[in-house]
């Protein structure tokens, strides 16, 4: 045996046993505060039954009485004015400087008016209990007086455990061999006791697997790698922690959250698991005609529309830009630069508010220029066709700045000599663009398309403020429509997260396809 | 030395603790006037109680409901704060409010009028105490017209004459249900009947015609929300506008106005009924002391508090005491309490939250001539019956 095995198997035998020590000890915790909270509803069912009965009752209350039915004021029917029937006799429930305790009656009292009696734990956060049984004369009600006394923490049986596990770890790693392993696992297995106790069988069994787990680990030499790595790696990862901890707390967890919300209903800030019925009240449409906004695959149509033209415009006039600025004929080409990046710079609902008042019917500046050309004014929000136009000029304007960007860079990177080797040769502009310029674009293009679609997919700021989904929700898409859900339709949270799923779902698969095309491309590339 | 400092540390950190402990917790969204008026208020009563210190938060308005309704339940909302009554149908089934009616005697109830008290009462429980009414009200500008219309026809007649001078008769939201409520009632009908929604109703339909008439005669500008009503009002492009007491902080100075109670509706011979809001402070169910949270909401709405909320924010209070000197007779205020006589109180009921948007959709595509009234009101009433049936389901 070397002093090394011994110091190795007690380190892996500590850290695994920290981390079980936190769940056995979550799990007496709580065993402790349930049991406590049993025995507080316990005492004030008690003391309710004694008054019932018209005794007095032996354990301290802080109220105890008999409150009758209540009586409306005769000006407001809403005012309703009670009496406790306690040992001293009646006394009148409420009035502005009522003491707090008579709150509390008199709410048990309309709570037994609705629910019948019950016994319950007061939603103040006080441990204190509350109990209700019918009377002739109205319910008796018993409110326990404060906390339950609670058991004291066994110090000494955790301490004697501790010291059990390290002699099981310490006994295998002075056999030395396989003993080692077992050692450890059989040291870490002492704690299914106390969570046998405290969690019950289902805590047990999972820290006897992950016992059986640690000890593999241990005689395998899996926890001395992975220890060898981390001391290897000390600074990278301390370099990475920050970023690592960031990307948990604000992408990782809500995300998860967001998934998770998608298979309960919320009504009325509760909570309900319902499965899958979310997706299948968006997937099948909810009875709604395929014409009709509320449709699902109506509003999944608009948005593949929606991005589509964007998209193909955005190329459009970013390539256009990029090559004009290309132009050897082109003065003050830097100002025309900044000019064309302007619409990126700008925050885009500050844009999507000015194009929004362009748009306006009375006193619009689009309106405006049509009747001044003698045209008629269009109510541009009023049909689907106009609205959705006007969404897409407004994104265009916002979008063909980024391509123009990414098609100038790529231009950029055309050598020279291929441009003038071509013209020696006698291509016609229209050849060099297609076997020279054409070629140097796609594989910068392909990336920026899907990027820039996934961004228009999910353009909210811009149908949410430019058309705001009218006519009639029909210039919704899929996110401003998952808004709704959430915030104009009662506050269905989950029909919004099933749809901020489905979402995540549509345009991971567009990404994984996205990335197959501009592969193939960037592969292609002579 | 570390040492020392330490203990300031944490003497500091439960002096913070303590004071925020002690402090009953306002949440409002009032801007301006209203909220140096209810400052002045929280300046007075920490005044007078250094041992339960009031500590105001004033809120962005836009999501202030959704964010109460989620902070309480979750234990990190206010002891006490203002909101109008109508998500009282929602808070009261969550269990965001705490009833209040066990502090209230009939003498503090004596301080407000009967239906601004009642408007905060909902299934045999009161959840507030008036803070403050609010309804629209016809803005009429004196210098384009001199008389304002008493009923709908003289309206409609005033229009071609302003028109003729560049001038919309009158702006309002068209598309929006509160500013389309008065022609509502006006037809006699109703959005909700307890807690069913009653939207495709021939009242309703006549009212939403009526709507479309309004924008195809030009009388109504189609498209203004409620920022464009204010600036056609203000550069006197529209020569009357439906709009309620906040109105009043949009219009510039110089522009000579006068407010009066809405026309009646001529085919009919009811008065247009705007909606009456009832702001209230409110209790959350759990607040954490909740005879410190009463003593605030009872001093907040006094009658001396309430005067003083009057004459600082021209709030319209529901203290009929609260009216003396000077008050009694500011014609703004007058105008308003004239209109009160004239409204319907707000829904409170759950299934009205989920009237607002389809509405709209409804009323733009009436008065747009995208769908007849009749056409447009079933489609929002079927849209409804959606959300209302998972709202229904448990």
């Amino acid at each position: 045996m070397k002093a090394g095995d011994l110091r190795r198997a007690l380190r892996d035998a500590l850290m695994i046993g920290a981390l079980l020590w936190l769940a056995v000890t979550a799990a007496y915790v709580r065993d402790r505060n349930k049991d406590a909270t049993q025995r507080a509803l316990r005492h004030a069912q008690a003391a309710a039954e004694l008054i019932a009965a018209g005794e007095t009752p032996p354990t301290p209350t802080a109220a105890a009485a008999i409150v009758g039915a209540p009586v409306a004021s005769k000006q407001h029917g809403f005012l309703r004015r009670r009496v406790a029937h306690t040992a001293a006799g009646p006394r009148p429930l409420g009035g502005p400087t009522a003491p707090a305790v008579d709150k509390l009656l008199y709410d048990a009292a309309g709570r037994f008016d609705k629910d019948g009696p019950f016994v319950a734990m007061l939603p103040d956060g006080s441990e204190r209990a509350v109990a209700a049984v019918a009377t002739a004369r109205g319910p008796a009600i018993a409110i326990t007086a404060g906390p339950e006394p609670r058991a004291p923490v066994p110090w000494l049986a955790v301490v004697g455990h501790l010291g059990l596990m390290l002699v099981l770890v310490g006994v295998g790693a002075v056999l030395g061999g396989r003993a080692r392993g077992v050692g450890v696992a059989a040291g870490l297995a002492t704690w299914a006791f106390p969570a046998y106790l405290a969690g019950g069988p289902g805590l047990a069994l999972a820290i006897l697997a992950v016992a059986a787990a640690a000890g593999w680990a241990h005689a395998t030499g899996a926890t001395d790698r992975a220890i060898a790595g981390v001391r290897a790696h000390k600074v990278a990862l301390s370099f990475l922690a920050p970023a690592g901890v960031a990307m948990i707390v604000l992408v990782v967890v809500p995300f998860a959250v967001g998934l998770a919300l998608g298979f309960y209903d919320h009504h009325h800030g509760r909570w309900t698991f319902v499965g899958l019925a979310n997706f299948k009240r968006i997937l099948t449409g909810d009875g709604h005609a395929l014409s009709d906004p509320l449709n699902f695959w109506f509003i999944l149509g608009v948005t593949l529309a929606w991005t589509f033209v964007n998209v193909i415009l955005h190329v459009l006039f970013g390539t256009l830009f990029a090559l004009i600025l290309r132009q050897p004929w082109l003065k003050a080409r830097g100002l025309w630069r900044v000019l064309l990046i302007v619409p990126w710079a700008v925050p885009n609902y500050i844009t999507a508010l000015i194009w929004k008042g362009m748009f306006a019917g009375e006193y619009g500046a689009v309106n405006s220029i049509l009747s001044g050309l003698g045209l008629d004014r269009v109510s541009w929000f009023s049909s689907w066709a106009t609205a959705f136009s006007a969404n897409v000029a407004t994104n265009t304007w916002l979008g063909f700045p980024f391509m123009m960007v990414v098609a100038l860079g790529a231009l950029e990177s055309i050598p020279k000599e291929l441009e003038e080797a071509a013209e020696v040769d006698g291509a016609s502009s229209w050849q060099r663009f297609k076997e020279i310029t054409l070629p140097h674009l796609k594989p910068a293009l392909g990336p920026a398309i899907v990027l820039g679609s996934i961004w228009t997919f999910n353009m909210f700021n811009v149908i949410a403020l430019v058309s705001g989904g009218k006519p009639g929700g029909s210039t919704d898409i899929l996110v401003t429509d998952a808004y709704r859900w959430a915030f104009e339709r009662g506050e269905q949270y989950g029909m919004a997260a099933a749809l901020g799923t489905i979402i995540f779902l549509l345009l991971l698969g567009w990404t994984l396809i996205g990335r197959g095309l501009t592969k193939g491309d960037e592969e292609a590339r002579p | 030395m570390i040492r020392g400092l330490a203990i300031a540390a944490l003497c500091a950190a439960a002096a913070a603790c303590g004071r925020s402990d002690a402090a009953v917790t306002v949440w409002h969204a009032y801007d301006k006037d209203e909220r140096a008026a209810i400052e002045a208020l929280a300046a007075d009563w920490n005044a007078a109680h250094p041992e339960r210190q009031v500590e105001l938060v004033a809120m962005p308005y836009d999501g202030f409901g959704d964010k109460l309704g989620s902070a309480i339940p979750n234990g990190n909302g206010p002891d006490l704060f203002l909101y109008s009554q109508d998500r009282l149908g929602d808070w009261t089934a969550a269990g965001v409010l705490e009833p209040i009616e066990f502090w209230i005697d009939d003498a503090t109830a004596a301080r407000f009028t009967p239906e601004a008290l009642a408007s905060l009462a909902y299934h045999d429980a009161l959840w507030g105490l008036p803070v403050a009414v609010k309804s629209l009200a016809l803005f009429v500008r004196t210098d384009l017209v001199p008389t304002p219309p008493r009923t709908t026809d003289e309206l409609l007649a005033m229009a071609p004459a302003l028109t003729a001078r560049g001038s919309f008769a009158l702006a309002y939201p068209v598309d929006d249900l509160y500013a389309h409520a008065p022609w509502l009632h006006g037809f006699g009908g109703h959005a909700m009947d307890g807690d069913t929604p009653t939207i495709a109703t021939a009242e309703a339909v006549a009212a939403a015609g009526f709507a479309r008439e309004l924008v195809q005669r030009k009388v109504v500008p189609a498209e203004a929300d409620a920022a464009l009503t204010a600036t056609l009002f203000a550069e006197g492009k529209a020569a009357m506008a439906i709009s309620g007491p906040w109105f009043i902080a949009d219009i510039p100075a110089g522009v000579p106005y006068t407010i009066t109670t809405l026309p009646t509706v001529s085919a009919t011979g009811l008065a247009a009924a705007p909606y009456l809001g009832t702001e209230g402070i409110l209790m959350s169910a759990r607040a954490r002391d909740k005879d410190a949270a009463i003593a605030v909401a009872l001093a907040f709405t006094s009658d001396a508090a309430a005067a003083r909320r009057a004459e600082r924010a021209g709030q319209v209070v529901p203290n009929p005491a609260a009216y003396r000197g000077a008050l009694a007779d500011a014609p703004r205020l007058a105008a308003f309490r004239k209109q009160l006589a004239h409204t319907v109180p707000m829904p409170v009921s759950p299934a009205m939250r989920a009237v607002w948007t389809p509405y709209k959709n409804a009323l733009g595509q009436v008065v747009s001539g995208a769908a007849s009234p009749a056409a447009a009101l079933e489609k929002a009433a079927t849209d409804i019956a959606t959300y209302a049936r998972t709202e229904g389901a448990r």
